[in-house]
């Protein structure tokens, strides 16, 4: 029961966030200065006044943003419509989804092995404290943590192509281009392997130093004393008691980084020329391509959403104080 | 549930890392081997910061397309690398005496792609298809401007009738391709036309378009072996798409690619010592200024800039007081020559921009001087000021650039010394036409422009009626005699003519100073001389399609 209450509440936070989320992405939008048409035509070409106009009213623009646009947005979203996107004349959904794949492959793939290394190493350091070891691995994490995206991309770039003939750019070489994705996997694999190293790194110091931490505070508990009291084995001690509940920061932070990764690949994915969601809203930005924006930033936004949500679901699973009360 | 996810992930983890290995094994074979096995090879990679915006010539607008449509599809003249028009579809034409009736007889054994042959019919019809319908072919509409009547009078024939003399018919029907009818038939409304993607263009240019992927920004075109002119020496052409210019820069420099169309100033030097590479600077027809507040006091809405901005002293000191060598050293690591005129020097070969044109010599002296003689006082913080108004300006800056934050430093610091105050701003180019074009929101502004072939769209940016939200024009010129001018090149016939016409507007632009042309920047390319040579140096770029017909790999 109390469980059942727990979850409801959390989603129904969860639903005012995405209402108060939709009003910001459309506001959000309109509020920056600059034409659009312009944006999307840019300086350098020939264009009359009287065709601009003619854009302007196809798209809706020459009325009014309040009520008008707003009225007209807002209708379309409840029917699940995104809209059309300007600068490429495609439904946004479609693009969205299209691209969304890419991205989920490159980070799920980075978070996954930052994640998986990160806890391990992480909690060796934490039981092997004020070793070499422990010393090596924070310095370590301090400096992936802090180390700028698009900086470390380069670098892993220059070298990863210069000494190990990888790719420089793009998610299959150009031949494979336009080939469903699973009929070249070698050719892929091959182009992943530095956004993922770039992602992998970028996440291990943060998730290392949270775990690290969190399994000094357990193993400090009178529990763990009382386990090693009855004879438990270290291993017995770190993998029964000490790891379960040092994960619930761990579970926190993965739920957090989830949702704001998508909008993290934007470096990575520019830097590797990587066909995917960051890549995407980096172009629509520059080309103030509204609706394709509003869109993309629903999906960031429903996404860390749901992230937390699934959160506060796996809490009442390894948390025993939110199972209680 | 929590541990068959965990061993579900090592699995998939497990599989990744064996997938990649399994590839790399034979892919890094590639790689060494590379070099050797690219010196035969005739594909020519290119690598590029954009991508076309779309296929169909009707609704195209960036500078990408234009350069693929120039390799796929042919118009009746097309522009050559010392910027004289010589015969693509056409073997030859003449022009009747009044100049309003253009007569074309096309080169024998045209055929489209799919092996039909091309006829006079078809020519005819692409043309008319613009004319008939300008609100769809949005970006060709203005090249027919004038044009009554386009008819095909026999097989090898195409007739142009013109309302009125056309100076650059030549340069217009560069723009107007034949496109194949039955892709472009069928669409009944502008916003048919306009969504139609053209993916799969059917052309006679000297090569076929096999794959453009938007996602990802790919082009592969292959060579057409039945092209009009003979095939090229290559075999395929591939354009990729970078997102960061640095990694493109290091995709040269690895061999990813053959040729980087677009090098940064900034990385020009290092691209330069790259073994094997080979970079070219040359003269191309873009300028950047220094915008001066040009806005009628009658605009609406009113101008917001300094009153003194008006007095031709304070202008002519603005120019006296910057070394336009030293930007150009300093900013574009002298990649550069110093600007006078808005007609770039490479336009027709030279043939356009005004020579007779001097600026005057950097002293900051004099400058200060001019400032004095005009009655602009120092005041206690060393601002000079006359009837109150203070030589305080912004200066404003497109934040897109690398180089303007630079030269809006040395211009603050240059104007510093002779009592103007100029405080740079960097702001995004939306900010600025918003300030700008038909508002007047403004004082200084760094910008720069990219000239057409013909001088007729540079010349129409001072155009007082371009001072309109959407129009060309950010400096608020006005001058009547100037906009009669330039209708007068546009009818003018004869070349020294028009010439004589287009020097004298750009003598009073030169004066007048609503700008300030900075310098003309060179448009820097690379490529893999190991692997390619033969190809065209011209401010058309070593990637056009005379230069790309006649390059070819080493032996």
């Amino acid at each position: 029961m109390a469980r059942r209450d727990y979850l409801l509440g959390k989603f129904g936070i969860a639903l005012l966030t995405l209402l108060f989320v939709l009003l910001l992405d459309f506001i959000l939008f309109r509020v920056l200065p600059g034409d659009p048409i312009r944006a999307v035509i840019g300086r350098n070409v020939r264009i009359s006044a009287e065709v601009q106009q003619s854009l302007r009213e196809q798209f809706g623009l020459d009325k009014p943003v309040f009520p008008d646009q707003f009225v007209d947005t807002l209708g379309q979203w409840a029917q699940g419509n995104l809209g059309v996107s300007w600068s490429q004349r495609k439904p946004v959904s479609e693009i969205l989804i299209s691209k969304l794949w890419n991205t989920l492959l490159l980070i799920g793939l980075g978070q996954l092995l930052s994640i998986v290394l990160g806890a391990i190493l992480g909690l060796l350091a934490g039981w092997k404290r004020k070793t070499p070891f422990d010393v090596g691995a924070l310095t370590f994490s301090l400096i992936a943590w802090a180390t700028p995206t698009f900086w470390l991309g380069i670098i892993l770039l220059v070298a990863g192509s210069t000494w190990f003939g990888l790719p420089t750019g793009g998610i299959v070489s150009p031949e494979n281009v336009g080939k469903p994705l699973h009929t070249v996997i070698p050719d892929l694999a091959r182009h992943l392997i530095l956004p993922t190293l770039t992602f992998t790194i970028l996440y291990l110091g943060e998730y290392m130093l949270i775990m690290r931490s969190s399994i000094l505070e357990v193993l400090s508990e009178d529990y763990i004393l009382t386990a090693r009291a009855k004879g438990m084995s270290h291993f017995q001690v770190l993998t029964k008691h000490g790891l379960k509940n040092a994960m619930l920061p761990m579970v926190t932070i993965i739920a957090l980084n989830l949702g704001f990764t998508v909008s993290g690949a934007i470096y990575i994915e520019t830097v590797f020329s990587y066909d995917g969601l960051g890549n995407l809203v980096q172009t629509a930005l520059v080309k103030q391509d509204y609706p394709l924006l509003q869109g993309a930033f629903l999906l960031l936004a429903v996404s860390v959403i749901i992230a937390n949500v699934l959160a506060d679901f796996l809490y009442t699973y390894l948390d025993p104080r939110v199972k209680a009360n | 549930m929590k541990t068959r996810y965990t061993f579900f992930a090592v699995v998939t983890l497990l599989a990744l890392v064996l997938s990649a290995c399994g590839g790399g094994a034979p892919a890094t074979q590639v790689a060494t081997e590379a070099p050797a096995a690219d010196s035969g090879s005739s594909v020519l990679k290119i690598g590029w910061l954009g991508e076309p915006d779309t296929l169909n010539p009707a609704y195209a607008f960036l500078t990408e397309a234009y350069t693929v449509f120039d390799l796929i599809y042919s118009p009746l003249v097309t522009e050559d690398s010392s910027g004289n028009y010589v015969g693509a579809l056409a073997k030859e034409w003449s022009a009747s005496g009044d100049g309003m009736t253009w007569t074309f007889t096309l080169k024998d054994g045209l055929k489209w792609h799919n092996g039909e042959a091309l006829t006079a019919n078809q020519v005819a019809w692409a043309i008319n298809a613009i004319m008939t319908d300008p609100d769809g072919w949005a970006a060709l509409s203005g090249y027919v401007g004038g044009f009554s009547e386009v008819t095909a009078p026999d097989e090898k024939t195409v007739q142009i009738v013109t309302e009125y003399p056309i100076a650059n018919m030549k340069y217009r029907l560069s723009f107007l391709y034949a496109v194949y009818p039955p892709d472009f038939e069928s669409f009944t409304t502008p916003e048919d036309l306009q969504n139609f993607t053209n993916d799969k263009p059917i052309g006679t240019g000297r090569f076929k378009l096999t794959t453009f992927d938007k996602d990802t920004g790919v082009l592969i075109l292959d060579a057409n072996p039945e092209y009009v002119d003979g095939a090229p020496i290559i075999s395929q052409v591939i354009y990729q798409k970078f997102d960061s210019s640095d990694a493109m820069i290091q995709a040269l420099k690895v061999g990813d690619i053959d040729l980087l169309s677009d090098v940064p100033a900034s990385a020009f030097e290092t691209v330069k010592g790259f073994e094997g590479v080979t970079a070219v600077a040359f003269e191309g027809r873009s300028f950047d200024e220094l915008i001066i507040n040009d806005v009628s006091e009658d605009n609406d809405p009113a101008p917001t800039g300094n009153p003194a901005l008006k007095d031709p002293a304070v202008r002519l000191a603005l120019e006296t007081a910057m070394n336009r060598q030293d930007i150009i050293d300093i900013v574009l690591q002298g990649l550069g020559t110093p600007g006078d005129t808005i007609v770039p020097p490479t336009l027709g070969g030279g043939f356009w921009h005004n020579p007779n044109i001097k600026t005057p010599e950097f002293s900051i002296e004099k400058a200060s001087q001019i400032l004095e003689d005009a009655g602009y006082v120092k005041g206690a913080d060393g601002v000079r000021e006359k009837d109150g108004v203070r030589l305080e300006f912004r200066l404003q800056f497109d934040v897109d650039s690398s180089n303007y934050p630079r030269i809006a430093d040395l211009l603050a610091d240059w104007y510093s010394q002779i009592g103007i105050k100029a405080t740079p701003e960097g702001v995004n180019s939306d900010t600025l036409i918003a300030a700008t074009t038909g508002v007047g929101d403004f004082d200084l502004v760094i910008w720069g422009w990219g000239a057409d072939p013909d001088p007729d769209f540079i010349l129409s940016i001072m155009l007082t009626d371009q001072f309109v939200i959407g129009g060309w024009s950010d400096a608020g010129y006005h001058n009547p005699e100037y906009d009669q001018l330039y209708l007068d090149q546009q009818a003018a016939v004869n070349k020294d003519e028009r010439q004589e016409i287009i020097y004298k507007m750009q003598d009073m632009v030169y004066n007048d100073r609503p700008y300030i042309v900075l310098y003309y920047s060179n448009y820097l390319q690379a490529y893999r001389s190991d692997r390619f040579t033969n190809f065209i140096e011209s401010p058309l770029g070593l990637d056009d399609d005379a230069s790309l017909a006649q390059a070819k790999p080493v032996q």
